[in-house]
């Protein structure tokens, strides 16, 4: 038996250990001084502003055939794809480079907004809404086929971050209302990546914790020098990745230069439930657990909507109930798969742990502890899906590149090579297949350590009713990819 | 509220100049030529199907003699195109094989080149292809 000093210098050791065996981005030649210096974010803002002014100018003006314009190859073929692919290898760094966020911060050089964003909305409702509202517009209107509706929605994105950050003080946009975000933010739990406190005993000894209030110029408390995080994420306390946009405003406004982007077990935030600085603990926030949800089970509604049986389905939907409207079928569809067929599963595997495990809690808290598990399997399936799209439709923005200065009377890159178009369906096939394998291994590792936490002696009993819905979805997933693309407009696009 | 309105006053500004850059499309159709076209059979199935198509001036007589590509692309970007050259089987009609590669909707191109050197280019959609 070690004496306490003698334990606490054993602590120290193992934590000096595990610190000089984290790895930090921030501490990489070139990367951490550029992403350290504080005008590293506008930098990476600028030429994602320019390419989203170039998407909606081709949007509105270019060519209306999808594979040819920028609007929609760019939205949905590499946008996407790039984006879960980022979140996987590092974190979320494309909130990092939110182009919305570049003209939200110019206007506010000139807007103060006044308000704040009303208690009662403090919450992942509405983005959940918006999220589920942009999955059904997507596959109602067929945004993947319409350059001119996808440059609106990215108008409409613009306008909307305008009006909410105009008005709402703080990061109003980005914490309860970008669908966007929403995504990075469930997706970023399984990044290796997290902005995270290099050495909390120099938290301990801060006085000024700029890190969340920021800096003032000392003569007028109205100049601010330097943001805090405008997330209500305090550094000490922050836990994980939710609600984190990878600002680096609290890197830049740390007097101690304590703050880093530092490596962590992907997923491992999922494993524990504290007390999350901003978020409070996961398994009181039905809201964030329903965001989890609508994760997952939207990503096999996204990936159903492109494939034939969805066809048989609608027509049955139609006939059976006598259905004209696209829009109604669709609903059904919408609401069966992300609200009834979620409720039903979970409830149902919340139920048996309950009755078998003898976990204390109700069905309801049950259900939203471990409906965070399903995370890595719904970010397994939105990889396995975008990255098939991103990987076969990898070189197809050349001879878009190529036509768009063809059309502008100045053909310096040549003729489009149309027949230029990604990697091989063979090469790609066992990418999304390893993708899905990932994302089931990392939902059954989460389950069997929330099961191990909820019940030392009944775990194995904890676990198998999440473990086989797990494997449910992901068979799902799997018979959901080997099934033949079938890509319909089913009503108006543009 | 005065900055409110003055922020709402700035996004109508330039929701109509949007709108107006939206309006300055090109139009579909110059150059007279038009293509009367049909796959069959039908229900158009994934697999190789023929394009069959007719090629009048403005004045509906036949187009003979033109070089025509055809183009099929997937209605979701990122997708394979397939391209064909089309056959004149008498004149002014000619046709194409064409391999839909797989089920959904489809915009086929038609890329001409006449006679008297000038070019032309079309589309027409075929939608609903069935997946086998």
């Amino acid at each position: 038996m070690l004496s306490p000093a003698a334990e606490q210098d054993r602590l120290n050791e193992e934590e000096e250990f595990l610190a000089a065996q984290t790895f930090d981005l921030l501490r990489v030649p070139v990367i951490g001084p550029l992403l350290s210096w504080r005008h590293s974010r506008t930098l990476l803002q600028i030429p994602l502003f320019a390419v989203s002014m170039v998407m909606i100018l081709d949007g509105l003006l270019g060519p209306t055939l999808s594979p040819k314009n920028f609007a929609t190859v760019l939205t949905w073929v590499h946008f996407r794809g790039a984006l879960v692919l980022v979140i996987l290898c590092a974190g979320n760094l494309f909130c990092l480079s939110c182009p919305f966020m570049l003209v939200r911060n110019f206007m506010r050089k000139w807007i103060h907004p006044r308000f704040a964003w009303p208690r009662r909305l403090r919450n992942k409702w509405i983005p959940i809404l918006l999220f589920a509202g942009l999955l059904f517009a997507y596959e109602l209107f067929g945004l993947w086929a319409s350059p001119w509706l996808t440059a609106w929605v990215i108008v409409g994105y613009f306008a909307a971050v305008l009006i909410v950050d105009g008005l709402f003080t703080h990061a109003t946009f980005c914490k309860y209302v970008c669908p966007i975000g929403q995504f990075n933010f469930i997706a970023s739990t399984v990044s290796p990546l997290e902005v995270a406190v290099r050495d909390l005993d120099v938290c301990d000894s801060c006085k000024t914790k700029d890190c969340i209030r920021g800096r003032r110029e000392a003569s007028s408390s109205l100049v601010v020098l330097q943001r805090g995080c405008e997330l209500a994420l305090f550094q000490p306390a922050k836990v994980g990745n939710m609600d984190c946009t990878f600002c680096l405003d609290c890197v830049h406004a740390c007097p101690h230069d304590n703050v880093g982007i530092l490596s962590r077990l992907p997923a491992g935030e999922l494993m524990s439930d504290p007390n999350r600085s901003g978020i409070g603990r996961f398994s009181r926030r039905n809201d964030i657990a329903a965001l989890a949800i609508v994760f997952c089970f939207g990503s096999l509604m996204n990936a159903f909507g492109m494939v034939s049986p969805v066809y048989t389905v609608e027509d049955w939907l139609r006939r059976t109930l006598h259905l004209q409207s696209q829009a109604a079928v669709l609903g059904i569809l919408f609401t069966v798969a992300i609200v009834v067929e979620p409720a039903l599963l979970l409830g149902l595997a919340a139920w048996i742990t309950r009755a078998w495990a003898g976990v204390k809690n109700g069905w309801l808290a049950i259900a939203v502890r471990y409906s965070y598990a399903l995370s890595p399997l719904g970010f397994g399936m939105w990889l396995a899906h975008y990255g098939y799209h991103f990987f076969t439709g990898l070189y197809t923005i050349v001879p878009v590149t190529q036509n768009a200065f063809a059309g502008i009377g100045w053909p310096i890159l040549g003729d489009p090579r149309w027949t230029l178009v990604g990697l091989p369906k063979t090469a790609v096939e066992p990418l999304e297949f390893g993708f899905l394998l990932l994302g089931l291994a990392g939902s059954l590792l989460v389950a069997w350590r929330l099961a191990q936490d909820d019940s030392e002696k009944h775990s194995v009993r904890a676990f198998v009713p999440w473990g086989a819905l797990c494997m449910i979805l992901f068979f799902c997933c799997v018979w959901l990819m080997i099934q033949p693309m079938d890509m319909r407009v089913t009503m108006g696009a543009g | 509220m005065a900055i409110s309105l003055c922020l709402c006053a700035w996004l109508m500004a330039a929701a109509v100049l949007l709108f107006a850059v939206a309006g300055c499309r090109r139009p579909a159709n110059e150059g007279g030529i038009l293509v009367d076209a049909s796959v069959a059979p039908l229900p158009v199935r994934a697999g190789i199907e023929t394009i069959s198509f007719r090629l009048t001036d403005a004045s509906r007589q036949p187009v003979a003699g033109a070089r025509v590509q055809v183009e099929g692309d997937m209605s979701h970007p990122g997708m394979a195109p397939v391209f064909s050259n089309a056959v004149e089987i008498s004149p002014g009609a000619y046709t194409a094989p064409l391999h839909f590669t797989m089920g959904g909707d489809w915009v086929v191109l038609f890329h001409i080149a006449l006679n008297d050197g000038r070019t032309a280019e079309r589309q027409i959609e075929v939608k609903g292809v069935e997946s086998n």
